[in-house]
């Protein structure tokens, strides 16, 4: 098995190494074949694999694969721990892959670094196999660093625009942040069970429950929680948590493609992977679950809001995607780790074809994204606009679909966990039902339905996108439909997780819901009496109706009337005001302070200039003892000698 | 009892004379100080039975160096007043430098050597001891080394001096009495012939 | 082996000298070429010798006043290496200077006498006796250009200077012979390894001596010779000074201070010490202010003399063996960086500032590089022998404890790379100010890239000397 898993890893590293440094001398043909045929291979032996372990009952394999250096009782490896929750990540991260690099074909066609595009996102696929298929911290945090790396890269792809670099610089930094606190919480766990391996750590969680830290002097902490807490301080960075959450926005200036990879279906999902994968730890301590609970819910409601306000496309769907982090982040925090991660994989799919559906949008529009100029797409791109149904409709959690599954189930498990601030984020995630269904089909209706807004030169062109756009959006919706009916009970009910997933008895919220699970179908029927949820989401669907296409000038003299609360919204709580003004500004300010004053006087001019100037000085002085006067040196000798014999007598 | 007087005696005419040498105005002078010390110290070595010594430093100092330097202090043209420039500017200083080095030798003579075995006065040997004798007895056989290489010294000090000072002068006329004994006739003479009697052109 | 035997290459020595003499003196101007070629072939005789009547052990002989060891064999043959260097860099030029006179080659020579003699001394006479044939004849070179004023000069303070410090010696060595009845090494020694013989007398004994010793070297505040005394002699008479004396001091102060004093090494180490950083000093900060290269070789040459006092400083035979290994490894790189400064001069111009080492690289890239590997070497830069050098020495001072010292030495030699990388600059990133190409002839140029390179070689093979100066010496 060993040999399978690193053909998975490596063979997206290989294309990306050969698209990337041969990519002139292969063409795009070869960039495209060889990238995609690579990420099939790790797609089909994903599959394989997820299957040996699901269905055939395959051990959990956990072994190390290359030994990087041992530091003293250290020792760092690269290995790999394949389990369930692993098998299900590789299967939807390089699926997600496959079906963007295909759409790719179509995407970037015009563009002038094609190769170099495939070639980030093969070397993006490795990155992120790497991150999940860690069974060690060390390793994760390289994926970790990795994708983060990647992220940069892409977001700036079309690296000559300004908002683009802005934007990758932007996320590059916020994400260290997020980084600076992970590293912290690695640190902490290598400090108080010195072992880098997942299993031994995990070992001694219950041990450090209760040992304590002070890093205020005078106030103990649990080191568990500390340690706990700074993971989750990288999973906000990763995650796009708030207040680290200002970078997933300006992201949408990568190509669309990305967007649907990294910022909807892998990359963001890490840091909620990382926290399932760390359940054995955040089991034990309540205040960090209670630290994520809230955070998550507070994200999810207020970037939902955001969502109401945007004009592009693209952000619409970013703010989406913050909004179902934020949830998927609260299903961790009540412990129900098996709910966030199954919202997880339903959300790849149906984020990913939304994305992948505004992508199409924008090349058929000829590179326009904002929704003013859109109207009335149904009758041009059909394919797009049954998909995008389809998509928008997993989203709100319409019966049946997978959206619902999870999304549901979700909230159910909020609503009967303990943890502190489950109340709050229970109320924060129904209402944010609402607020997704309104967003969603106010993009809807403004992209597909209503007036055409369409400027009539790119009208005139105006078509279905190729194939190699559409069938990605036809692969992707297939699973949005049918796999939350499929596979919620096994799932999440039959035990997937047990291995993976580590949850005490008294948060097993999804427990206490398995109980009452009797089949997805009795769910179903069983939502249209008990949840309130879905009654939201209809209303939600109503409302957007009513303000988009029945009565179009509304939304206008709304926005008027509560002008305030409106230009809070449309400036984001004023977070990226505050991160720029304050915290750049500020930094730069005494960046700049200390190049000047420190560096450039005390140092070169002080220290470096200055002992050489003192040096010639001293030199040019001293030169002048040297007077070429006979009876001078013979002076000096004689006094010479008076010191010495004077020394001898003295020191006698 | 005479012997420490006379030493005493002598030793102090030699400081004085040393004193002179380095004080006077006159070269001249200084010369005949320097002299008169060398007699003092030839004096002082006499009177631990060195005679050879004695006769020797009076015979090679006063009797060769001496007088070379009188020689040449005489024949050059020295401008004293120059030389004697910045005498008492730097006079305090160096007598200060002097004071401490004699202070701190005197200091570690004197005080600090208390206790120390001293070597007692060499005893008086009869009339047939010639140091003369001796000394050549141990020069040639224990030290005949150093006594070679004493003599090589002064082969260097003559190649060293013609070296540095001999020039040919150009426009000299000089003699080489070989050459002229290995004229020949024919270089000096030619015969030429002439008729006895020519008439006289008009 | 009976006496003459060991004394063998001094013996030879003499006899070459006065064959040497005598054939010049009947010489014709035109056959001066076989004054040189005697010169060198004695240089050979000589080593022939040293080798050929090497003992094992140390052997005295001459009634306790000469010895042979192989330590001294071993720098006998180095000092003759260097002297026939020496000949062959200044053969030219002194032709081109009308300086081609037999007596440079005798004068040298004798030297060569005095420097074997004090390599060989056993007791304080000889000692002084060789110092004096080494300190005359080189009275007589500096000055050997007589029609120049400034060589005048410098002999003159030489010569003054140097009579107060050979008198500051004798006055020393009286001291130590009142204390212990003997000028004897071998005694005196004996005689201050009982407890309780170091008294103030002896002490004071030693101050002079030391006095005389630094002056030798050219150790602050004893240095001022050196700088007027280099720059004013005609370079090849600098060469010959700057490189093959330090052997002799080196003699001077291992036979006399560790050697016999060896038992007040708590003492003159201090003062040594005092010395050693004073030169450190001063030798490196007044390099950088000169713009005349052998006054600037010459201050570099009292920096390298601290580093040669650390390694007797330090008082270990390890210390002793790097004071040995970096005196031979600075006569070489010397020798080959006054070479150099000799390569450059043409009739009628003394090639004798900085400005005339600008753009080498242009004239001719291979003595450029030959250079940069001398100033690199004397800087202390791997993978030079000159690295090594510094090395051992520090190692040695390290290991007896005196960090402050190593310390200093370092921080100063990092001050003093200065002025050697200076040359460097000026040899390749500066136009030249003088176009015009090196006129050298064939055997000079092939003997000083010889000479650099084996900076090199020895520097990347150090194990070849450190091991000879270790067994030898110690």
């Amino acid at each position: 098995m060993e040999g399978i898993y690193l053909t998975i890893v490596l063979c997206p590293l290989a294309a990306s190494i050969v698209a990337g440094l041969f990519g002139r001398q292969i063409g795009r043909a070869g960039a495209h074949s060889i990238t995609i045929a690579a990420v099939a291979v790790s797609f089909l032996l994903s599959a394989y694999v997820l299957k040996a372990i699901a269905v055939d009952g395959a051990a959990t394999y956990n072994a190390a694969v290359y030994r990087w250096a041992a530091v003293g009782a250290l020792t760092m490896e690269v290995g790999f721990l394949v389990d369930h929750l692993t098998a299900l990540m590789m299967t939807v991260v390089t699926f997600v892959s496959l079906c963007v690099h295909v759409y790719t074909i179509g995407y970037m066609h015009d563009d002038d670094g094609y190769q170099r595009f495939f070639s980030y996102i093969s070397l993006f696929t490795f990155a992120m196999l790497m991150l999940v298929m860690s069974n060690n911290f060390l390793q994760l945090f390289f994926g970790w660093e990795a994708v983060g790396v990647v992220s940069y890269l892409l977001i700036g792809f079309w690296y000559k625009r300004d908002t683009a670099i802005f934007a990758n610089m932007k996320a590059f930094l916020v994400n260290r942040v997020g980084d600076f606190g992970f590293l912290l919480g690695i640190a902490a766990l290598l400090m108080y069970t010195g072992s880098l391996d997942y299993v031994q750590v995990f070992g001694h969680a219950e041990r450090l429950s209760g040992e304590s830290i002070e890093i205020v002097s005078g106030m103990q902490w649990s080191a568990l929680t500390v340690a706990c807490i700074c993971l989750f301080v990288g999973a906000m960075g990763k995650s796009a948590q708030m207040p680290l959450h200002v970078w997933l926005p300006d992201s949408m200036e990568g190509p669309t493609p990305i967007s649907a990879l990294i910022h909807a279906a892998t990359m963001v999902t890490a840091g909620i992977f990382m926290v399932a994968r760390m359940s054995p730890l955040f089991e034990h301590s309540v205040t960090a679950l209670s630290v994520v609970i809230v955070i998550g819910a507070t994200t999810a409601f207020l970037t939902g809001l955001l969502g109401l306000v945007q004009n592009d496309i693209k952000r619409v769907v970013a703010y989406s995607t913050l909004s179902q982090l934020g949830y998927m982040t609260v299903a961790l925090g009540a412990s129900a780790y098996a709910a966030g991660i199954f919202h997880l994989a339903t959300h790849a799919f149906f984020k990913a074809l939304l994305f992948l559906a505004a992508g199409s949008v924008i090349i058929a529009l000829h590179h326009e994204q904002d929704m003013r100029n859109m109207g009335g797409l149904r009758k041009y791109m059909p394919i797009t606009y049954w998909t995008s149904l389809i998509g928008s409709l997993a989203l709100i959690g319409f019966p049946g679909f997978s959206g619902f599954f999870s999304k549901d189930i979700l909230i159910e498990a909020v609503h009967a966990s303990t943890t502190p601030g489950a109340h709050f984020a229970y109320w924060c995630v129904l209402i944010g039902v609402f607020v997704t269904a309104l967003y969603s089909f106010r993009m809807f209706f403004l992209v597909f339905h209503g007036e055409e807004r369409i400027d009539p030169h790119v009208k005139s062109h105006l078509h279905e996108s190729p194939w190699v756009v559409t069938v990605p959006l036809i692969a992707l919706a297939i699973p949005s439909i049918v796999i939350g009916w499929l596979t919620v009970g096994p799932v999440l009910f039959g035990g997937f997780f047990d291995e993976a997933i580590f949850v005490l008895e008294e948060h097993d919220v999804v427990g206490e819901l398995g109980a009452e699970f009797h089949g997805s179908l009795a769910f179903v029927t069983h939502a249209f009496v008990a949840s309130p949820a879905l009654y939201l989401a209809a209303a939600g669907v109503l409302v957007a109706w009513f303000l988009y296409m029945y009565r179009p000038g509304l939304p206008g003299q709304i926005s008027e009337k509560i002008d305030v609360i409106h230009r809070l919204l449309v400036n984001k709580y004023y977070f990226d005001w505050f991160n720029e003004n304050v915290l750049a500004r500020g930094t730069r300010c005494l960046g700049g302070g200390l190049s000047r004053f420190g560096d450039q006087m005390v140092i070169d001019g002080g220290i470096v200039n200055g002992s050489a100037r003192v040096v010639a000085l001293l030199s040019i002085v001293v030169r002048n003892l040297q007077s070429g006067y006979l009876y001078h040196y013979a002076f000096a000798m004689i006094i010479g000698l008076a010191a010495l014999i004077g020394w001898l007598v003295v020191e006698l | 009892m005479i012997a420490t007087l006379l030493f005493y005696a002598f030793a102090a005419v030699l400081t004085v004379a040393a004193l002179g040498v380095v004080t006077s105005k006159n070269p001249v002078h200084a010369a005949f100080f320097l002299v008169l010390a060398f007699f003092q110290s030839a004096l002082l070595w006499l009177l631990i039975d060195a005679e050879f010594l004695a006769i020797v430093l009076v015979l090679v100092y006063v009797g060769a160096v001496m007088v070379l330097f009188l020689f040449v202090v005489m024949m050059l043209d020295i401008n004293v007043e120059q030389l004697r420039q910045g005498y008492t500017r730097y006079l305090p200083l160096g007598v200060v430098v002097a004071g401490v080095v004699i202070l701190e030798i005197v200091h570690v003579i004197w005080y600090r050597s208390q206790g120390l075995p001293i070597l007692s006065v060499p005893t008086s040997h009869g009339p047939d001891y010639s140091n003369t004798k001796e000394l050549g007895a141990v020069l040639y056989t224990e030290h005949v080394f150093a006594f070679e290489i004493a003599a090589v010294l002064l082969l260097l000090a003559i190649v060293a001096a013609i070296t540095l000072t001999m020039r040919k002068r150009p426009g000299l006329k000089v003699q080489n009495i070989a050459e002229q004994v290995a004229v020949r006739s024919a270089d000096r003479i030619r015969v030429v012939k002439v008729d006895a009697v020519t008439d006289a052109k008009d | 082996m009976i006496d003459l035997q060991l004394a063998a290459a001094e013996v030879f020595m003499v006899c070459a000298i006065c064959v040497v003499l005598l054939v010049d003196v009947w010489l014709p101007d035109e056959r001066r070429l076989l004054t040189f070629r005697l010169a060198l072939l004695s240089l050979v005789g000589a080593a022939v010798c040293s080798a050929y009547y090497l003992p094992n052990g140390s052997v005295t002989a001459f009634s306790e006043s000469f010895v042979t060891d192989p330590a001294s064999a071993v720098m006998k043959i180095f000092a003759y290496l260097i002297v026939g260097l020496v000949f062959i860099y200044s053969r030219d030029f002194l032709m081109r200077a009308g300086l081609f006179k037999g007596e440079f080659f005798i004068l040298a020579l004798f030297a060569l006498l005095g420097i074997m003699v004090m390599l060989s001394a056993h007791s304080m006479l000889t000692m002084y006796l060789g110092l004096e044939l080494l300190a005359l004849s080189q009275y007589a070179l500096v000055a050997f250009d007589r029609d120049s004023p400034i060589a005048a000069e410098s002999a003159m303070k030489y010569f003054v200077l140097g009579a107060i410090a050979s008198g500051t010696l004798l006055y020393g060595i009286s001291f130590i012979y009142g204390v212990t009845g003997t000028i004897q090494l071998g005694a005196i020694a004996a005689h201050f390894s009982q407890p309780g013989a170091i008294t103030v007398p002896a002490l004071l004994g030693l101050a002079f001596i030391i006095v005389g010793v630094a002056f030798k070297f050219g150790a602050v505040p004893f240095h001022m010779w050196l700088p007027d005394v280099y720059q004013g002699s005609s370079t090849p008479v600098t060469l010959f000074i700057g490189s093959v004396p330090k052997i002799a001091a080196f003699a001077l102060a291992w036979r006399i201070l560790s050697e016999s004093l060896g038992d007040m090494h708590g003492s003159w180490q201090t003062m040594l010490a005092v010395l050693c950083v004073l030169s450190l000093v001063i030798g490196n900060i007044v390099a950088i202010a000169q713009s005349n290269i052998k006054r600037m070789l010459a201050y570099s040459t009292i920096s390298h003399v601290g580093f040669i006092f650390m390694g007797f400083i330090a008082g270990t035979e390890d210390g002793l063996q790097a004071a040995m290994f970096y005196t031979l490894v600075y006569t070489l790189m010397a020798a080959a960086a006054f070479g150099m400064v000799i390569l450059l001069s043409r009739s009628g111009f003394d090639a004798e500032n900085l400005d005339d080492f600008k753009g080498l690289n242009a004239r001719s890239p291979w003595f450029a590089f030959v250079m940069l590997m001398v100033m690199f070497s004397m800087a202390g830069v791997p993978p030079f022998v000159g690295f090594y050098a510094k090395l051992v020495v520090l190692g040695s001072v390290l290991d007896a404890g005196l960090i402050w010292l190593a310390i200093t030495g370092v921080l100063l030699a990092v001050i003093g790379a200065f002025y050697y990388l200076r040359v460097v600059w000026f040899m390749y990133f500066v136009d030249p100010v003088d176009d015009s190409p090196l006129d050298a002839a064939l055997d000079f140029r092939v003997v000083i890239s010889a000479n650099g390179l084996g900076l090199l070689a020895l520097g990347l093979f150090p194990g070849v000397l450190l091991d000879l100066c270790a067994r030898v010496i110690g």
